[in-house]
């Protein structure tokens, strides 16, 4: 699942070397924390979130076949 | 709040759920408003398809048919599906053909790797489709496997957040608004006949009954359908209403 995350917004990112994610694990649900450049954060949003809510789903799917649940947290930079 | 005595019925058609319920009312058809609840027959891979299930609504004695209040203006057939927010530039046109290639092979890889991520097994296959109404040549992915459904989701829910993602990266990497048509097992062009041949039975029912009849909820590449199949019907007219992802077509008499 880090993985699938990794992927798609190093792909989307213009400094997908800033890409960090970290997955928090209480029993069978799984917290993904998403870190991008600043400059890169509209790109893994989106408008109306529409690019995070469709990582999401896909993730959504990534955990169902691990029986597990995991959702995505996109932390603002500080 | 204004009360109204509902009906809920289910049977193998629109039109037999509709006698149904007028039946069990004792009402004629022009004393109710309808509308479809599951146009039934949606089972995945053309399997396991449902009844159709429609709910009838009594109109009041001096109340115009329950009409939702359309809260922006309905979308036209001459408008794409929205795509996002994205440059939207030619995807195969004025591209040489060796970056032709490149493209597909980028499709194809994109895909793939985001189904090997989610655990899914599938085979990939990209070409380029035909040109739409803007000269934009998309790229159809035909992604094929067992046990895909999980990947279509609910209305293709999942299967279009599949599509938007796959084409940003694809976009990303060539630096172009690049669209893919993500397809599972023939997923999308059977519903699309599905949905053309509801519009048309729908249509139907709207003059024959003289009634407006809403549809269920739909994502917007499937209320295009609608709207394709009946914009030259000349008895009927279509338009949208609500907010996502709740907006609904509804089939209307025209009045003109």
């Amino acid at each position: 699942m880090k993985e699938l995350i990794e992927y798609i917004t190093r792909s989307l990112v213009d400094a997908p070397d800033q890409v960090d994610v970290r997955e928090l694990k209480t029993g069978n649900r799984i917290r993904l924390e998403l870190r991008v450049a600043k400059d890169d954060m509209g790109r893994v949003i989106g408008k109306s979130g529409r690019v995070a809510n469709s990582i999401r789903s896909l993730l959504r799917v990534a955990a169902e076949r691990e029986g597990k649940q995991a959702s995505l947290e996109v932390i603002e930079p500080q | 709040m204004d009360e109204r005595t509902t009906l809920e019925v289910i049977a193998p058609t629109v039109e037999e759920a509709l006698a149904k319920g007028l039946s069990q009312l004792g009402l004629t058809a022009d004393a109710v408003s309808v509308e479809v609840l599951d146009t039934g027959g949606k089972g995945l891979f053309g399997l396991g398809g449902r009844q159709v299930r429609v709910r009838l609504t009594v109109n009041g004695p001096d109340k115009k048919p329950a009409l939702e209040e359309p809260q922006d203006t309905p979308e036209t057939v001459t408008e794409p599906v929205p795509i996002g927010a994205e440059p939207e530039k030619i995807a195969g046109a004025d591209t040489s053909s060796e970056e032709k290639d490149q493209l597909i092979d980028l499709s194809e890889g994109a895909v793939s790797k985001l189904l090997a991520l989610m655990n899914l097994k599938a085979q990939v296959s990209a070409h380029f489709g035909n040109t739409d109404r803007e000269g934009r040549i998309p790229v159809d992915v035909e992604i094929r496997g067992d046990d895909l459904g999980v990947l279509i989701g609910r209305r293709s829910e999942t299967l279009n957040a599949f599509q938007y993602i796959a084409s940003l990266i694809v976009s990303k990497k060539l630096e172009q608004w690049v669209q893919l048509h993500v397809d599972v097992e023939g997923y999308r062009s059977r519903r699309e006949r599905q949905l053309r041949r509801m519009a048309k039975r729908m249509a139907e029912q709207t003059i024959k009954t003289g009634r407006r009849h809403v549809l269920e909820p739909m994502p917007p590449n499937e209320r295009r359908f609608i709207h394709l199949e009946l914009r030259d019907h000349p008895g009927v007219r279509t338009e949208s209403s609500g907010e996502e992802p709740h907006r609904k077509v509804a089939i209307l008499p025209r009045e003109d």
